[in-house]
């Protein structure tokens, strides 16, 4: 190769030159609308945020206040309910990702019509979680499906209303929120075990490995990468993907029972048109997806 | 199939007891299995079936339990302009995908085969951009948009789609692109196509399932998404279906058959692009990591 090009170089090298050169214009004029589209849409709002986030405003009008917003705002309770709500919602992430796991290996087991089954578990996926939210009303309503359960059960004396009440709605958002990540969850997962050399296990199970001790030392080992995506979808998701299944199941109450961060968002500026705070919530919310975005970044990233 | 078969060596072997494939499960065992399954797929399938038995009833019917009628059916388009609202949220839609594909692909493109000084930080920073919820920005963003005079159609919920997609796409479509070898693009350069005739001719035809990939995954998110449609969209008659059943839903005045039965045509489209696609969006789901 060198050979060849080595004689008609001092010819080449003018036009090769000006072949790289037009090669990087093309790419950055191809990158560009990307990036037009994201510093305007996302990069700039952002900068906004932070800028409002020292101000009052109301949407058309702004004044500059300074950091004792902030100071004010930790101030509120309603910040620290959300802030709490989120928390204890992170209490549903471990069955997020165990039913899922748990059904993901049923389905490897490939007994008959599996195919289906799994068409079956991933159905739910492609319907709104407005739907979802809207049928879950009905499951946890006191003329719902939860009630004839437990009637059928023989506790007919004991009648739930699980959205209606503080103390309970919010267990009944977060059993919701699990029932929407079955499918994607399981999607994963059986991705994973599909991965999976089969040779391996085949190799434990003649070896006298039990079922058990083959889930512990080959499955779930393999299965870690696609876990730990699994658990920053599922936190990303329980933080910023909610919203449809508060606005139609609760509202956010009763009270602030289920008002996490992003419907205290909605709230505060829609509701009560303080612009200004909405903004701020905004960042704190930012941060803490930033925080398991990083996690996330590295974990797809890793082989770059 | 068979372990003789993986293990081509074994042959000659005198092997005294033969194998087989899978220790055979006791019969109970598959059955208990198969149970769990079938639990599984009732609870999977109770969505649909609240959404059909209920659509069924009639107000009345619904409040006492029994009967069935088709009334909520009937009436479903006096109470839920719902003709309207597919077709709302078929032009958001489509609207949006094809900018996230126009968009993303030269980008994804540019980003892995024609690199150049800055690219590997523009990169970094469009694809940043997926972490960053809409939630997060909502105050600017709604105020920008309005200001820019975009809530009054279509526009400003196409546009706040597309920016919110744009990352993934370009990722997505950056990681497709690399496994395709280089030479194919320098025969096109070197033919004369120009680089927007490789973009145009080449480049498409080879990114089909990519775009595929895009299509189905943003159509399922635009499709079912709530926020973006009840912001962005300003004029009550150009509501997205999903918009229009969580406002009716909030209100707690509509009948529940009628909301059940707007949500299962809300669900349908949703659905069968599902059924249609299900290899692209487990494609799209885990891109990157089963590599």
């Amino acid at each position: 190769m060198s050979v060849i090009v080595a004689k008609p170089r001092p010819v080449m090298r003018q036009p090769r030159l000006t072949l790289r050169r037009r090669r990087q214009l093309a790419g950055f004029l191809f990158t560009l609308p990307a990036l037009g589209l994201v510093i305007g849409f996302i990069g700039v709002p952002i900068g906004q945020a932070i800028y409002y986030s020292f101000t009052s405003w109301d949407g058309l009008t702004s004044t500059w206040i300074g950091p004792s917003t902030w100071a004010q705002a930790f101030h509120n309770t309603n910040l620290w309910t959300a802030l709490q709500n989120n928390a204890l919602l992170l209490l549903s992430v471990p069955f997020a990702l165990g039913i899922p796991l748990l059904i993901a290996v049923l389905l490897h087991q490939r007994v008959a019509g599996w195919r289906i089954f799994r068409s079956i578990y991933f159905m739910p996926t492609a319907i709104s979680w407005v739907v979802l939210g809207l049928v879950a009303e009905r499951f946890f309503a006191e003329r719902g499906t939860l009630n004839s359960i437990i009637h059928a059960l023989g506790l007919s004396h004991v009648t739930t209303n699980m959205l209606g009440y503080e103390s309970t709605a919010l267990s009944a958002l977060g059993i919701t929120f699990v029932f929407t990540m079955v499918g994607t969850n399981t999607m994963l997962f059986l991705t994973g075990l599909a991965t999976l050399d089969p040779t391996l296990e085949e190799a434990a199970r003649i070896d006298g490995a039990g079922r058990w001790r083959i889930f512990w030392s080959i499955t779930l080992p393999h299965l870690s990468r696609f876990i730990q995506l699994a658990f920053v979808m599922t936190v990303i998701a329980l933080f910023s993907a909610l919203f449809s299944l508060i606005f139609v199941m609760t509202g956010g109450g009763p009270g602030y029972a289920t008002t996490t961060m992003e419907f205290l968002i909605y709230q505060t500026g829609f509701n009560q048109g303080d612009f200004g705070t909405a903004a701020l919530y905004g960042l704190i919310l930012f941060v803490l997806t930033a925080i398991v975005g990083i996690v996330q970044l590295r974990l797809i990233g890793a082989d770059e | 199939m068979t372990t003789l078969k993986s293990r081509p060596d074994l042959d000659d072997e005198p092997v005294p007891t033969p194998v087989p494939e899978k220790s055979p499960r006791p019969k109970f065992g598959r059955w208990a299995l198969f149970g769990a399954m079938v639990v599984v797929a009732v609870i999977m399938l109770y969505p649909f079936w609240v959404m059909i038995v209920t659509s069924l009833k009639s107000e009345a019917q619904f409040l006492t339990g029994g009967g069935f009628s088709w009334l909520s059916w009937k009436n479903l388009t006096s109470v839920i302009p719902i003709g309207q609202e597919v077709l709302s949220s078929t032009i958001v839609c489509s609207a949006s995908i094809l900018l996230i594909v126009c968009v993303g692909l030269p980008a994804g493109f540019a980003f892995s085969k024609l690199r150049y000084r800055a690219s590997p930080t523009i990169f970094l920073l469009v694809v940043s951009a997926m972490m960053v919820p809409l939630q997060a920005i909502l105050m600017p963003e709604f105020v920008n948009i309005t200001k820019l005079g975009l809530t009054g159609g279509y526009f400003g919920a196409i546009v706040v789609y597309a920016a919110l997609g744009t990352p993934f796409s370009t990722f997505l479509f950056a990681t497709y692109f690399r496994g395709v070898p280089d030479e194919l693009i320098e025969a096109g350069i070197v033919d004369g196509l120009g680089y927007v005739g490789v973009l145009g001719r080449l480049v498409v035809p080879i990114a089909i399932p990519a775009i595929a990939t895009v299509t189905v995954l943003q159509f399922i998110q635009i499709w079912d998404d709530l926020l973006v449609g009840l912001l962005f969209i300003q004029n009550t008659n150009e509501r997205p279906i999903t918009v229009g059943l969580a406002v009716l839903a909030a209100g707690r005045t509509t009948s529940i058959p009628e909301l059940m039965a707007g949500s299962l045509v809300s669900a349908l489209p949703a659905m069968l692009v599902y059924l249609a696609f299900q290899r692209y969006l487990v494609k799209g789901l885990t891109m990157g990591i089963d590599r």
